[in-house]
């Protein structure tokens, strides 16, 4: 009758010493246990209520014995949940796991970890009735599904019964909207204000404005395609999208595929801005970057994010009716990669490519000064890609080059320069010519740029100016300033200078070495001494 | 055969008057009479006595599950009452083990209406357990009032004469209140409030109700100051917290801020203009109210400081909705009971279960916290486990030793320079929150103290404690004031009325009282929950009161007539707290299914006036449910400007 048989009730009178109870009393007393146990129970859960739990424990149960005047059963009290074992052969019957101790385990075991102190953490649950999507807060789903009505208004209006896909309604608070509309504002209106730079830091940091993605990757986009002649904006535009990239609260893979086109366009269109003197070179570089960062980061998401971003920019590369500027957005893309990049696809194109580049180049056959100034321009691209490519090859093996030789090389060098100086002054350019020592003396620091620039490869944008105005071969103004490329004996001399040295010390070196050795050579073949800028700076102080 | 009809006549006619009493006493003697005519027949019906509370029970209710669809829910509800008291027949007869199988045989037809009482009822196995527990005893002293239709009453009437049960026949007559209404069966089918505890308590309840009450608000109250300055042009101040956070984005320096300001400043003018319209059309028709207590009066400072957060006040309705500044307890290894915030929200107390308590200071140590959190936030491993407190510093928190138990309540004065605490080992503490020390301990309360609320005005506060009373208190005395006895089973919350003139208690009786301070007496019960009541709050115009229970039903209450206003029903667990905001217009609930809920007050009310589509308009008075991350809302508290802050202890299952 009662829950508790009364053999439960004689086998705990047995164990506190009662020997003989008859079963009458037994009997009677069953049920009476049965109801103080509920009775304990009822009590226990009120402390529950009021401890604010909806878990029974063991100090609840307790504080309801103590409530009736019982003493507590102490033993069992603990923050952790109790943990039950179901005894064996019995569907409903647990007990405590409750395992012998070595002492001397417990005295050796080394102290555990000092809990962490009770803190309060204050967030916003709520602004004005809508949730900011923080890391404090659950993930809401911010978009909700269409209403039934609507539905059967659409259906009703067309006749047809066609499974139409309604725009999801994106709920938006007023502030996120104010915030999106400022930064749109401030983007196309007033790019080059400090308010504008701070926004760009509020959209680098901030963890609320994740609603907010896809609209700026729609704004982005649709601003680009309108926007192709304004320079600023395309590059305000940009340094908006990085500013998005490096925000670590964002998941902006979604909208990845709707802000690569943007970037890829900002690399290798034919035209960017309107006037001649704008500098969309540093755009593209600054683009070309934020490409490259993209598919580091989220090429593991995205298998063919890479292969297809290559994909795009070999095909300007290697399109002789493109643009020059189109290849030089294509080359910096590709190096900005990556020197792998460069070595596979850009190095077995670059012999018949600089041959269609030449005569772009040279002032007798390109008329065009504009032309021909794109022309340097993509050649200067080349020659760092290609020296970063070296230089990366080179840093590999330090020993290729060693100081014994070094006289030679100078001596290569000086001839190299007396011969180019020469050179030009025969050819009798209209503009001023620096003599070349300058460039010598250039070397140094135009040797150290690789290192900045692997360092400034994530995209810092500082980091782009300091690259184009240091290397020697890319400044564009000047381009008498660079040693000119000649396809005449004096290349073939130092060509031939260099292979033999080359190969004489990769004789004691290994397949690499020669790889590398080979690729400086061939580089050097192309370049000419431009090439040994790129070469590691402690070489480079034997050559002055 | 004449005979039978015409005895048939006078009950009908009895049952029809209602006289109850009559119709049992012309039972008995009936029953008498028979018994003494055939005196072996009646031995033969002892002997089955068991068998025929069972054999009727079955009876009838085969009956009344194979009755017309129509009339089948009227009829279904006859069979909880009968069920319960056939069983606590059986129990007083001594047929324990009879009682045991029947219970068992049946309990799942009502398991899921009345699981709790059953659950308590299950553990009777003797008559002085009968007795001895409070539910089986109401339920034995008062009746069961059903609501049923005319035709589903001729229906009973009629399967009790064809079956002759008259054990069945009995226990309805003696248990059950029939208010037979004229016209078609109500519609709502299974609903349990058609089963009410009816009788004398419910009679007590009804005479009780009937009493007067004044819950207009206080004269001269910092309100009516208030509509002065408001009309004036300084309502060109008002400043909206929420601009702080904007401003507080590293966004554009001060700019954006600025026409945020604009736009909500230009509709909070249009909002204010119509709110003191409303207001003042409700206004007029509750008379203000003189104190009954002496009130203590209210510095100067303080004065201006209200009026100023009074003035500044965010004005909030269906479409503009609060927002919330959730305080999460960390690493509290569920140890915390209790949590309160002050007035203006810049101290949190909570109070442990290893009878500590421990409160947290100025606002901005939480804000510092708020840079380091937000920081880590990048850092998505680590960010939910352990925000480390601060690193090197002061601990962010005093430590109050003095209870010596667990401790259940805590409340901050209206002005946060004090801090009362109530704790298991049944006293009550008041702290002081400048001194950072414990001034006065009360003792009074023989059983844990479940709660403690400051008054409105500050100097009263009122007790609720597990022997069963409310005790009013005022700080400077050691005893308390008034003692309120009459709830059947522990007082688990109280809550002061805006006038301070009533206090409310919420009990495990399942019922809601409210009490004259004055004369200590009960003036109003409010019967309807099915469960133990948690949390109770006051709405500021004093009409309304909410209550929230164990099952995470809300009800409102119209205070002047004692009836519910309208269930709210949306929370899964229960409702640990209930705050209005500051105009009445809104009802926040935080509960134990991590949420909180916004409810809109306006439209729960008005629909109760029209007293139709109960069902449909239940979806729209909830307005907003935000979920947290796995924190059960312990606190919620309104500022004077109307900002809501709510406190938790994140609870992560690991």
């Amino acid at each position: 009758m009662s829950i508790v048989p009364k053999e439960t009730i004689e086998v705990i009178a047995q164990s506190i010493g009662i020997a003989n109870l008859s079963s009458d009393v037994a009997l009677a007393l069953a049920p009476d246990v049965e109801y103080r146990l509920r009775e304990i129970m009822q009590e226990a859960i009120k402390c529950m209520r009021h401890s604010k739990r909806t878990v029974l424990t063991a100090e609840d149960v307790n504080s309801a014995l103590s409530l009736r005047n019982v003493e507590p059963i102490y033993g069992f009290a603990s923050g952790d949940p109790l943990r039950f074992k179901r005894a064996v052969g019995h569907k409903d019957l647990f007990y405590i796991d409750d395992r012998d101790v070595d002492f001397k385990e417990v005295i050796d075991a080394p102290l555990p970890k000092a809990p962490l102190d009770t803190a309060v953490v204050a967030h916003w649950l709520a602004i004005e009735g809508v949730q900011p999507a923080i890391p404090e807060n659950t993930q809401v789903e911010a978009i909700v599904a269409p209403s039934e009505n609507k539905k059967s208004e659409n259906s009703k209006e067309d006749g047809l019964l066609v499974d139409l896909k309604l725009p999801v309604k994106h709920v938006l608070s007023r502030e996120l909207q104010l915030y999106f509309d400022k930064i749109t504002e401030l983007t196309v209106t007033r790019p080059e204000s400090i308010l504008f730079k701070e926004a760009l830091v509020s959209l680098a940091a901030d963890s609320g404005i994740h609603p907010l993605v896809p609209y700026f990757s729609y704004f982005i986009a649709d601003e680009v395609a309108r926007s192709l002649n304004d320079l600023p904006i395309l590059f305000a535009l940009m340094r908006v999208v990085r500013s998005l990239l490096q925000n670590p609260h964002i998941h902006i893979e979604p909208y990845l595929h709707q802000l690569m086109p943007s970037i890829i366009t900002c690399v290798v269109a034919k035209r960017l801005g309107s006037k001649i003197t704008d500098n969309h070179w540093e755009l593209r570089d600054f683009s070309a970057n934020l490409a490259a960062s993209v598919c580091k980061r989220y090429g593991h998401v995205y298998h063919n994010l890479q292969s297809r971003l290559t994909k795009t920019l070999i095909n300007a590369f290697l399109d002789p009716s493109k643009a020059l500027t189109q290849h030089y957005g294509a080359i910096e893309g590709l190096a900005a990669l990556g020197t792998s990049v460069v070595r596979l696809l850009v190095l077995p194109n670059l012999e018949p490519y600089l041959q269609l580049l030449e005569p772009e180049m040279q002032l007798e056959k390109q008329k065009n000064e504009m032309k021909r100034k794109e022309a340097w321009r993509v050649y200067g691209a080349l020659l760092r890609a290609a020296g970063k490519c070296l230089y990366d090859r080179l840093k590999l093996f330090p020993g290729l080059l060693s100081p014994p030789r070094h006289p030679v090389w100078r001596i290569n060098e000086r001839v190299a320069t007396s011969q180019s100086n020469k050179r030009m002054s025969s050819t009798n350019l209209s503009m001023q010519q620096p003599p070349l020592k300058k460039v010598a003396a250039d070397g140094p620091t135009g040797a150290l740029q690789p290192i900045a620039m692997t360092a400034n490869l994530q995209g810092a944008p500082d980091g782009f100016t300091a690259r184009s105005s240091g290397t020697g071969v890319g400044q564009p103004s000047t381009s008498g300033q660079v040693p000119m490329k000649t396809t005449g004996g004096r290349q073939e001399k130092g060509g031939g200078s260099v292979a033999p040295k080359g190969s004489a010390v990769l004789a004691q070196a290994w397949k690499e070495d020669l790889d590398a050795g080979h690729l400086l050579a061939s580089l050097f073949q192309s370049f000419g001494e431009g090439v040994f800028s790129f070469i590691q700076p402690v070489e480079m102080s034997f050559f002055i | 055969m004449e005979e039978e009809e015409i005895q048939k006549a006078v009950v009908a006619y009895l049952r029809k008057k209602g006289f109850t009493n009559t119709e049992l006493a012309l039972q008995e003697e009936q029953n008498r009479v028979s018994f003494s005519s055939n005196s072996d027949h009646s031995v033969s019906r002892l002997e089955n006595g068991p068998v025929r509370y069972s054999d009727g029970y079955s009876k009838l209710r085969l009956w009344a599950y194979s009755s017309l669809d129509l009339y089948k829910h009227e009829l279904l509800r006859v069979l909880f009452p009968v069920y319960i008291h056939c069983f606590m027949d059986l129990v007083a007869g001594g047929h324990v083990h009879e009682a045991r199988i029947f219970f068992h045989t049946f309990r799942e037809d009502h398991e899921s209406m009345h699981l709790r009482d059953l659950q308590k009822l299950e553990g009777i196995l003797s008559p002085l357990h009968l007795e001895e527990i409070e539910l089986s005893r109401s339920f034995r002293q008062n009746k069961f009032k059903i609501k049923m239709c005319e035709y589903s009453y001729d229906l009973l009437l009629q399967y009790l004469q064809k079956t002759q049960s008259f054990t069945m026949r009995g226990v309805i007559n003696e248990h059950i209140d029939f208010e037979v209404s004229p016209g078609q069966p109500t519609l709502s089918s299974g609903d349990a409030d058609f089963v009410t505890i009816e009788g004398r308590k419910n009679d007590l309840a009804r005479q009780i109700n009937q009493k007067e009450i004044h819950w207009g608000l206080l004269e001269d109250s910092l309100e009516q100051h208030l509509e002065r300055p408001v009309s004036d042009s300084e309502k060109a101040e008002i400043l909206i917290p929420v601009n702080s956070l904007i401003q507080k984005r590293p966004l554009d320096g001060g700019k954006q801020g600025i026409p945020v300001k604009m736009v909500k400043k230009d509709k909070l003018v249009s909002m204010v203009g119509k709110n003191v319209r409303s207001e003042t059309s409700a206004v007029s028709v509750a008379p203000r109210v003189k104190p009954e207590l002496t009130l203590p009066a209210t510095l100067v400072e303080v004065e201006q400081a209200i009026l100023e957060d009074l003035r500044s006040r965010v004005q909030l309705n269906n479409l503009a909705l609060p927002s919330i500044s959730f305080y999460t307890f960390i690493n509290t290894c569920n140890r915390l009971n209790c949590s309160s915030i002050s007035q203006d929200g810049s101290l949190v107390a909570g109070g442990f279960s290893d009878s500590s308590l421990k409160v947290v200071w100025d606002i901005s140590t939480i804000g510092q916290l708020v840079k380091t959190s937000s920081l880590q936030g990048e850092k998505e491993s680590a960010k939910n486990e352990n925000f480390p407190a601060t690193e090197e510093r002061r601990k962010p928190y005093t430590l109050f030793h003095g209870h010596s138990g667990p401790v259940y309540s805590t409340t901050f004065s209206p002005f946060g320079e004090f801090l009362l605490s109530s704790s298991s080992d049944s006293t009550i503490r008041l702290w002081s929150t400048k001194l950072n020390t414990n001034l006065v301990c009360y003792k009074g309360h023989n059983y844990p103290v479940w709660d403690v609320q400051f008054s409105p005005v500050g100097h009263y506060f009122a007790s609720s404690s597990h022997d069963r009373t409310a005790r009013i208190w005022s700080m400077e005395r050691i005893q308390p004031l008034r003692i309120m006895a009459g709830h059947l089973s522990d007082v688990d919350c109280v809550q002061w009325h805006a006038n301070c003139n009533y206090i409310a208690t919420g009990s495990s009786d399942k019922t809601v009282r409210l009490w004259d301070v004055q004369s200590g007496e009960c003036v109003r019960i409010f019967i309807g929950h099915r469960s133990m009541i948690l949390s109770l709050a006051m709405s500021p115009d004093g009409r309304y009161m909410a209550s929230g229970d164990e099952d995470g039903t809300i009800m409102m209450w119209d205070l002047s007539s004692g009836r519910c206003v309208s269930p709210l029903v949306g929370h899964s667990s229960c409702v640990w707290t209930l705050a209005f905001s500051c105009e009445g217009t809104l009802l926040a609930s935080g509960s134990a299914d991590c949420t909180v809920k916004l409810w809109d007050v306006t439209a729960s009310t008005r629909a109760s006036r029209m007293e139709s589509k109960s069902s449909s308009s239940n979806r729209l008075r909830l307005l907003k449910a935000l979920p947290t991350k796995s924190t059960p809302v312990y606190t919620l508290q309104f500022s004077r400007r109307n900002l809501l802050f709510a406190a938790g202890a994140l609870s992560k299952c690991s």
